[in-house]
């Protein structure tokens, strides 16, 4: 049987053929929304400002907790990788910083990030530092900080220190932007943001069993969508297409698993899907190591009493998840975000090749795409041990580098379309 | 105009000498404790070798290392190895060059040893991490990482408590590795020593301000060898204390380093190692780089001291003023002080494609330094270790135009 044959990657048409359960359109409309906000997050961005007129603050590390953002009743926004074209960034900054920063940068220099009132850096690489350098010495926003975050991330001593650390930066926010902490607005904010990351797991565990077989792209929409929506917004409107899933049938294109650092191009997921292989799961900071951070897990039963308005019987000692809990949030904050599988930037980092072997089962994709940014150091050194571990555990990867702009290319197509032809090859052969 | 001078121009330090004798002598150190069975470590240069010396562990410095590897222009044949391997070729050049000797067994001194342990310090790059990750999991060395988290300006408050805490962290790791334990009494002898080298190398740096300059920059990066690997050794002291007595006697004599100095040059970054005959050719144009950010990484001026009465907190402060630690606004004042204190006429940016934490800022420094101070800067495109980045041709006359604007402000 010839599988894939390119184009009927599941769900490719979802939402064009009508709603398969429930309220007529519900599901087709909320995917729909969570497109028009994956694909045009910025518009998005503005909406909710004219609409709140609250300020907003911009980050782009996915280990930098949102909460914190929150909490002084400010809007977080990731910004995301746009794929615009390099024309002011060189102005700034040599070509051989990691074209995903760059691209931050022009972003600024454009002034399409004109609606950040902030931006909070991290090392996260050394490329992003040196935009950060830009961004300050050249003020691109009219606040700009830089929290010093750590790079080892399974000692306690991360754990207490980030934790100090953010509540530092918490104080410069205050002070800057006229905006107290509010406490019961910072435990609030870790349940609201906690359970859009579950729904978005959940998604993501419904793609992966092929019960809700929404497209590559989609999802990468969903993801942008969750960083940028007001928490509880997104969460109702992806609970509506959980809900009321738009109708798609799962295609016979061949499962696989994006692993790569952050990945936001929408456009380039279709091109990928468009050669027969299915996004079923990722291997992303932005995704599936992301989505998985519960702050409220390691959060004592008496802090979280409070954060619901009930009253606590007595303190746990131990999470959801089984690891510790503590009663002040900042470290809670801290362990969740310092705990969750780790980038190639941080120390230790083998657990994200177990992430990654994890996400290939529990998906059942039979390969992955790697997807490696140029210019990154840290996955250029992390792809020989990844290309490894999977040869070892018998999965096909192919490596495609890139700098994470355009719609795909001819070149790339063949050479996706002769990755899935191995498994097209393997099945007859069976 | 010839690029290349055909004679040289400039002549060696005397000291010069014994360093080939003392680097001939730590590569022999490294074999010998390898087939005695004492430990050594492999350290990335923000990490201190003293606490090295004092638990009587040989440290490696592969950064040095693989400067040699520059130097014997091997970098891509050891390269094309590391990218056999499946690590790609924009990568640190020095990283390329020791995964290429490590796979291979090839290299200037032939098969390294495989070290005890590893230490790697956040407070220069991502990449020194990953670079012993890569090691790590070729040879299966216990590997250990020092968290420096980057700051503005230097460590202070929870940052300082924090790098402080890794550092006693790393000594607790060091000793179940090894079974050594830390004499703080040994410590303290060898932070003297440390202290009393670094102190000389300082005024080898202030002596470059003299007009005419007594040295070159080839001769100051030759030189930085002790600096990086043997502080806190006798050997060190001595070697330094020769060092500034000849380069002090050049001063008093009036010695030009280059004849009719004519240009004074900061140069910003590491150099070229495969062509540190660059600056020769240059002193044939009466360039001479009087004064260099890298070798600033060592001085106390910028980086201070270990406080006896305070070590491991004091390195951890140390560690966290690191050149590669710091913001750009720490990096600025630094170079306009030296552009003030060494009066110089110019700044070459060697804009290295194997170091970002040092590159990724020189659009803005050179943009701030010359409208705050009109002191003009170069962005020179390179690497500091394989030489088919660097397009000599081109990068020569990018070099003769910032002279021939230099000729043109003068008048």
């Amino acid at each position: 049987m010839t599988r894939g044959n390119g184009g009927s990657a599941p769900g490719a048409n979802a939402g064009a053929a009508g709603p398969a359960h429930g309220p007529a359109g519900a599901g087709v409309a909320a995917l729909e929304r969570l497109r028009a906000v994956g694909s045009h997050p910025l518009v998005e961005l503005a909406a909710i400002k004219e609409r709140t007129g609250l300020m907003a603050m911009g980050y782009f590390d996915s280990y930098l907790p949102e909460e914190l953002i929150m909490a002084h009743g400010l809007v977080p926004y990731r910004i995301t990788v746009s794929g615009v074209d390099d024309v002011r960034s060189g102005e700034f900054i040599q070509r051989y910083a990691c074209p995903a920063a760059r691209d931050l940068l022009e972003q600024a220099l454009r002034g399409d990030l004109a609606l950040l009132d902030g931006v909070l850096f991290t090392r996260y690489c050394d490329s992003l530092r040196g935009v950060f350098a830009v961004w300050d010495t050249e003020r691109l926003s009219p606040f700009v900080d830089f929290v010093r975050y750590p790079t080892v991330v399974d000692t306690p001593g991360a754990v207490t220190y980030l934790a100090r650390e953010l509540q530092e930066v918490s104080g410069r926010i205050a002070e800057a932007f006229d905006a107290p902490l509010d406490e019961r607005r910072l435990l609030d904010s870790i349940a609201a943001c906690d359970r859009k990351r579950a729904l978005v797991a959940q998604l993501a565990a419904r793609r992966a069993s092929r019960d809700l077989p929404l497209a590559g792209a989609d999802y990468l929409a969903v993801l942008v969508a969750a960083t940028t929506m007001l928490p509880d917004e997104f969460t109702a409107t992806l609970s509506t297409l959980l809900e009321h899933p738009p109708a798609g049938e799962p295609g016979d294109a061949v499962p696989v698993v994006l692993s790569g650092t952050t990945f936001d191009n929408i456009a380039l997921a279709a091109a990928v899907e468009s050669t027969g292989l299915y996004l079923a799961a990722d291997d992303l900071s932005t995704g599936s190591r992301w989505y998985g951070v519960r702050v409220g897990a390691s959060l004592a039963a008496a802090t979280a009493a409070t954060a619901a308005g009930t009253q606590a019987e007595g303190a746990e000692t131990r999470g959801e998840a089984g690891g510790p809990t503590f009663t002040d949030p900042w470290e809670a904050l801290a362990y969740a975000y310092l705990s969750k599988p780790p980038c190639s930037v941080k120390e230790p980092s083998s657990p994200r090749a177990d992430h990654l072997v994890g996400m290939v089962r529990s998906s059942g994709a039979e390969g992955v795409l790697f997807y490696l940014t140029k210019y990154c150091d840290s996955e250029q050194v992390e792809w020989p041990f990844i290309r490894d571990r999977l040869e070892r555990e018998g999965i096909p990867v192919v490596m495609v580098e890139g700098d994470q702009k355009g719609e795909g290319s001819g070149a790339l197509s063949t050479r996706l379309e002769a990755f899935r032809e191995q498994f097209e090859l393997g099945g007859d052969l069976a | 105009m010839s690029t290349r001078a055909d004679q040289p121009v400039t002549k060696r330090l005397e000291a010069t000498r014994s360093l080939r004798s003392l680097i001939k002598g730590y590569y022999e150190e490294l074999f010998r404790a390898a087939d005695e069975g004492r430990p050594s470590a492999w350290l990335n240069v923000g990490v201190p070798c003293e606490f090295f010396y004092a638990m009587d562990i040989f440290p490696f410095y592969p950064e040095n290392y693989a400067a040699a590897c520059g130097a014997l222009k091997i970098t891509p044949q050891l390269s094309a190895v590391a990218e056999a391997h499946g690590f790609s070729a924009d990568l640190c050049s020095y990283v390329r060059a020791t995964l290429g000797t490590v796979f291979s067994g090839e290299g200037p001194y032939g098969e390294l040893p495989r070290p005890t342990l590893q230490v790697s310090a956040m407070n220069s790059c991502i990449m020194v991490m990953v670079w012993w990750r890569a090691v790590q999991r070729h040879w299966d060395v216990p590997t250990f990482v020092v968290d420096t988290p980057l700051v503005r300006e230097h460590s202070e408050g929870i940052n300082l408590d924090y790098v402080e805490s890794e550092l006693r962290r790393m000594v607790a790791w060091i000793e179940e590795q090894t079974g050594r334990t830390l004499d703080e009494q040994r410590l303290r002898e060898v932070v003297r020593l440390s202290n009393e080298g670094k102190e000389i190398w300082s005024e080898v740096l202030d002596l470059r301000r003299a007009k005419p300059c007594p040295i070159t920059a080839a001769d100051i990066f030759t030189h930085m060898f002790p600096m990086v690997a043997l502080r806190g050794t006798p050997q060190y002291v001595a070697h330094l204390r020769a060092l500034r007595d000849e380069i002090k006697q050049r001063v008093d004599e009036g010695f030009a380093a280059v004849e009719g100095e004519r240009y004074r040059l900061l140069w910003d970054n590491l150099p070229p190692w495969f062509d540190l005959k660059l600056f020769e050719d240059l002193a044939g144009r009466g360039v001479n780089f009087v004064i260099d950010t890298y070798t600033q990484a060592w001085g106390p001026r910028y980086m201070g001291t270990i406080d006896e009465a305070d070590l491991v907190r004091s390195f951890a402060a140390y560690m966290g003023a690191g050149f590669l630690n710091v913001q750009i606004g720490r990096r600025y004042e630094l170079l306009a002080e030296l552009v003030r204190r060494y009066d110089v006429d110019g700044i070459v940016f060697h804009s290295d494609r194997s170091c970002k934490p040092f590159s990724l800022v020189q659009v803005e420094l050179r943009k701030r330094l010359q409208e705050d101070l009109g002191v003009p800067g170069l962005l020179l495109e390179g690497d500091h270790n394989d030489q088919t980045l660097l397009d000599r041709g081109r990068a020569w006359g990018q070099l003769e135009s910032f002279l021939e604007m230099l000729d043109a402000r003068r008048g």
